[in-house]
């Protein structure tokens, strides 16, 4: 894979109400074994459709902190280059399952500074295309630089 | 009612550690990412991270708080090696229920990580699907130098 421009995002330019781009997201099976082995995590439970039905599930499920992570990468991926999640908290409601479909949104709530960072304040959802609510109460602070950090050669052109 | 038996509040307070056999490494990093379909080249591109404040590669936010491959153990009948609490319950399972992570800063290739974890409380609390017992558990990670890299705080649901 080669690498993709990641411009900065920065503290000045966002402002409460702006929103994440929804993310689409097809959870396969394969999904499921590539982060269990990219985690040293071969539990049965998220490969082995016979002992998941054996115990209690329909089918092999995400582990919930995947779902942690595709917030955290939503995250860093807006935030840009120079970005770094400071913050990510989230109830988990609903668990999934290889041939879901994922959406994730988020949205700017706030601005604050805090031990001389600067965080933007975001709430955070992923849901299944049926509507199912994955979590609930899921927020972030993500910290980006102020227009005077910024120290790479990347400060122009809109993150992704 | 009683699910919280003197036998299980004595597990308050419990703390284990473990040590990871070797630096995390890039491979795992990049590893983490591609589970992820994530192409941010902050973790894989080593010569485009270093013109970020980051200053080089750091792992994706909550690739510390997958503390299998800490873990220098052979796995379980069901293929699990990773950290668990052996409480005095009828069945190891558990769904998750919350997650609270902070990261305190960016873990690094050359991190050796030790993570360690400690049983904060557990209590009972009425669900949809009747009594449950909730565990709440938070892990610290630090690096070789006792840097503290994040903190995970995770509550997981029993059934009894």
């Amino acid at each position: 894979m080669s690498p993709r421009a990641v411009p900065c995002r920065v503290f000045e330019e966002v402002q409460t109400g702006d929103e994440l781009p929804p993310r689409r997201r097809d959870i396969t099976l394969t999904d499921l074994v590539m982060y269990a082995a990219a985690t040293w995590d071969f539990h049965r439970y998220h490969y082995d459709e016979a002992f998941a039905r054996a115990h209690g599930h329909r089918a092999p499920f995400v582990d919930g902190q995947m779902i942690g992570a595709l917030l955290a990468g939503d995250l860093m991926d807006w935030g840009g280059a120079e970005a770094f999640v400071r913050r990510l908290t989230y109830r988990t409601r609903a668990t999934v399952y290889p041939g879901d479909g994922v959406v994730s949104r988020g949205v700017v709530t706030g601005k604050t500074a805090e031990n001389g960072r600067a965080l933007v304040l975001c709430t955070l959802s992923m849901a299944k295309m049926d509507g199912t609510e994955i979590m609930r109460d899921a927020t972030a602070a993500l910290e980006l630089p102020t227009r005077d950090d910024v120290v790479g050669a990347h400060r122009t052109g809109e993150p992704r | 009612m009683g699910l919280v038996t003197d036998e299980l509040r004595a597990w308050i307070g419990r703390a284990v550690s473990y040590t990871a056999p070797e630096e995390l490494g890039r491979a795992a990093i990049r590893y983490f990412a591609i589970a992820l379909h994530d192409d941010n080249p902050l973790y894989r591109d080593e010569a485009f991270a270093r013109t970020t404040r980051h200053g080089g590669t750091i792992a994706p936010p909550t690739l510390v708080t997958e503390t299998c491959q800490l873990v220098d153990r052979p796995p379980d009948e069901n293929g699990y090696f990773g950290h668990s609490w052996d409480l005095p319950l009828p069945s190891r399972r558990f769904i998750r229920g919350e997650n609270h992570y902070e990261f305190v800063q960016p873990v690094r290739p050359a991190d050796v990580v030790t993570t360690t974890w400690t049983i904060v409380d557990i209590y009972e609390r009425e669900t949809r699907h009747g009594s449950m017992l909730f565990v709440v558990s938070e892990a610290r990670y630090t690096n070789q130098r006792g840097e503290l890299l994040a903190v995970n705080r995770e509550v997981n649901i029993h059934q009894p």
